[in-house]
């Protein structure tokens, strides 16, 4: 009976989990400490990154880290959170995927008086603390490179992530800005690449085809989206006429910068997100003085300063 | 139905039936917290939706054919009901009415074409995935449909007597679903267009009459999961629901329907949806990542498929 096989494959799992419980921490009473994680994606390079980090500082603080993959689903995302209340977790740390639709969430978290912590992205409903950098910052550094590069005039073309995710909106709100105090700068058509290198290549290659010369510069909201139109740049030998700049600054994208093709990304602190978010929680299930707000400064890479980031 | 396709479903429903029943002793075992009041509310709220969508596509899957647009039409579904829903403009009625119009119209549009074209069901279904995904895109500007009213976000978010709502919608569901499939003529037709289509056009049932009503009960029921779906996340999305036509082929399949058509039970399709959310939700809380999740899902689906195929042997 296959059935039977799953069972066991099942409890295997179970077991090999069993094992891999980490000891010490607790919250006074000589419990250990556990805190719950949702992450937007486990598939995406930068968000893998910051969960390391977290798993690095539980670690090292020996709390128990559960983390949980929503996949991309607010939905999986808020059933995941009622998952960690039911289990009774000291305090919840979530990655959100948008801004409305993780809301109840957070609310869910703050109704059950456990302590919600938010990280890298937003929810419009207020958590405990929030965690990350303002995206609306990334975006601005990277327009004002463009535009510090164009002489303030010139066309560009942006690459919007996923439609109504917090990081695109803020990473929109920040470019426009920028756009409006150029007025030399023309906005040639902007278009969702839904954070993802093949979608962008594709948007990168139709609009090569509808402005060809008439583009200087592009801004993608994500590095992936950045390479993916460095590549359609390059194949259709326009790589030299166009400046790319675009945000995360993974590994990829920095050596990217390195060789010349990309011409910026920004640095997107993973590290610092994911480690300052496992301190936040713990200071806030032991009910001692943590910081609300934790905003981690974004910085930009290019040919010149990238090897202080290659590690 | 003879004899040996009779006496394998009842195996496999039997079969099913011990591996659920297995696989919740053993996650008992292993995780304390899995049979707590709490965490089986959770399984059966977060089971609700799929289990919806699984009980609609069963119906299809019956008659022969399948249906992939069922993302799409959640999607559809939400957003339409999502537009309707702001605080201080239309009664309650109003959303839900017309996500549940949406939905039915949607699947009675691919019944339609499935009759009248002849093409068959999985490419028309492909088609109409894509259109709906635009759809949903149109109507919401591709921006979240946000800013719902209380009453709306009680649907997917409210408990009566300490039940979450959605399990209540789920149990009613299940009721109506099996009563149809088992207690009326249509029901009966449709085990009969499955089996053996020319035989039952021979036999005098209306055989396109049969197809519209599946593929608009499958709308129907699409549509009610994007209501509860879009009431939970306080949100109408564009890209809600997308790939939930995966999951709840998966639930039919893992409880013995048929993909041939002709065999298939609303029990084993419910029990396929609880196995498929109670090993997620306790690898969940046995914090296995979701990449092992996914190999584990894969193998119980082909396993299912495997049995399914030993009965076809007896043929």
């Amino acid at each position: 009976m296959k059935y039977f096989l799953l069972t066991a494959l099942t409890l295997a799992i179970a077991g090999c989990n069993q094992s891999q419980k980490s000891e010490g921490g607790d919250d006074g009473s000589g419990k250990k400490l556990v805190v719950g994680a949702t992450m937007l994606s486990m598939q995406n390079e930068f968000i893998v990154n910051v969960s390391d980090e977290m798993n690095a500082k539980a670690k090292e603080l020996g709390i128990e880290l559960i983390t949980v993959d929503a996949e991309r689903s607010a939905l999986k995302q808020v059933e995941q959170v009622e998952s960690f209340i039911a289990q009774g977790v000291d305090a919840i740390i979530m990655n959100p995927c948008e801004v409305e639709a993780s809301s109840p969430a957070v609310k869910l978290a703050m109704d059950a008086n456990i302590p919600i912590i938010n990280v890298n992205s937003e929810t419009s409903a207020k958590p405990t603390a929030f965690v990350g950098s303002d995206d609306t910052e990334s975006a601005r550094i990277a327009m004002e490179y463009l535009a510090e590069k164009l002489g303030g005039k010139g066309n560009v073309l942006i690459m919007h992530g996923f439609m109504g995710q917090a990081a695109q909106i803020k990473r929109d709100n920040g470019a426009k800005e920028i756009l409006k105090a150029n007025p030399g700068m023309q906005l040639l058509a902007e278009q969702t690449g839904e954070w993802d290198r093949a979608k962008a290549m594709s948007l990168m290659e139709n609009w090569i085809q509808s402005y060809g010369a008439k583009i200087n510069a592009v801004f993608a909201h994500n590095d992936e989206m950045g390479m993916g139109a460095v590549k359609a740049l390059e194949a259709a030998g326009l790589k030299d006429r166009v400046i790319v700049v675009s945000v995360d600054a993974i590994p990829d994208a920095l050596q990217s910068v390195k060789k010349g093709t990309l011409n910026a990304t920004i640095f997107q602190n993973a590290q610092e997100q994911g480690g300052k978010a496992i301190e936040t929680a713990v200071k806030a299930a032991k009910k001692e003085k943590f910081e609300k707000q934790v905003l981690i400064p974004f910085q930009l890479v290019t040919k010149e300063n990238v090897g202080e980031y290659l590690k | 139905m003879n004899n040996s396709s009779s006496r394998f479903k009842a195996l496999n429903q039997y079969g099913i039936f011990l591996a659920f029943a297995l696989i919740c002793i053993a996650l008992a075992l292993s995780t304390p917290r899995f049979f707590t009041v709490p965490n089986l509310m959770i399984i059966g709220t977060q089971v609700s939706i799929n289990a919806l969508l699984a009980f609609g596509v069963t119906f299809v899957i019956i008659t022969g054919g399948i249906d992939l647009s069922l993302g799409s039409m959640v999607a559809v579904a939400g957003v339409t009901a999502a537009m309707f829903a702001h605080p201080d403009t239309y009664p309650l009625l109003v959303p839900l009415l017309t996500g549940l119009a949406a939905g039915v119209l949607f699947g009675a549009f691919n019944g339609f074409v499935i009759i009248k074209s002849k093409v068959p069901p999985f490419i028309v279904t492909l088609g109409t995935m894509t259109i709906g995904r635009g759809l949903a895109l149109i109507l919401s500007k591709g921006r979240p449909v946000s800013n719902l009213s209380d009453t709306f976000n009680f649907i997917g978010g409210g408990n009566v007597f300490g039940i979450p709502f959605p399990i209540i919608i789920l149990i009613i569901a299940f009721i109506v679903c099996s009563v149809i499939l088992n207690k009326t003529v249509l029901g009966r037709y449709m085990y009969a267009v499955g089996g053996n289509e020319q035989a039952a056009r021979a036999s005098g049932i209306n055989v396109s009459n049969v197809k519209m009503w599946v593929y608009t009960l499958c709308g129907l029921l699409s549509a009610v999961g994007g209501i509860l779906l879009t009431s939970r996340i306080t949100t109408g999305q564009p890209n809600a629901g997308a790939g939930f036509e995966l999951d709840a082929i998966a639930a039919a399949i893992i409880g013995g329907t048929s993909t041939s058509g002709g065999t298939g039970t609303m029990t084993g399709t419910l029990i396929g949806a609880l196995l498929i959310g109670v090993i997620s939700n306790s690898l969940d809380l046995l914090n296995v990542t979701s990449y092992y999740q996914q190999v584990v899902m894969g193998i119980i689906i082909i396993g299912a498929v495997v049995l399914d195929s030993m009965g076809k042997k007896d043929h």
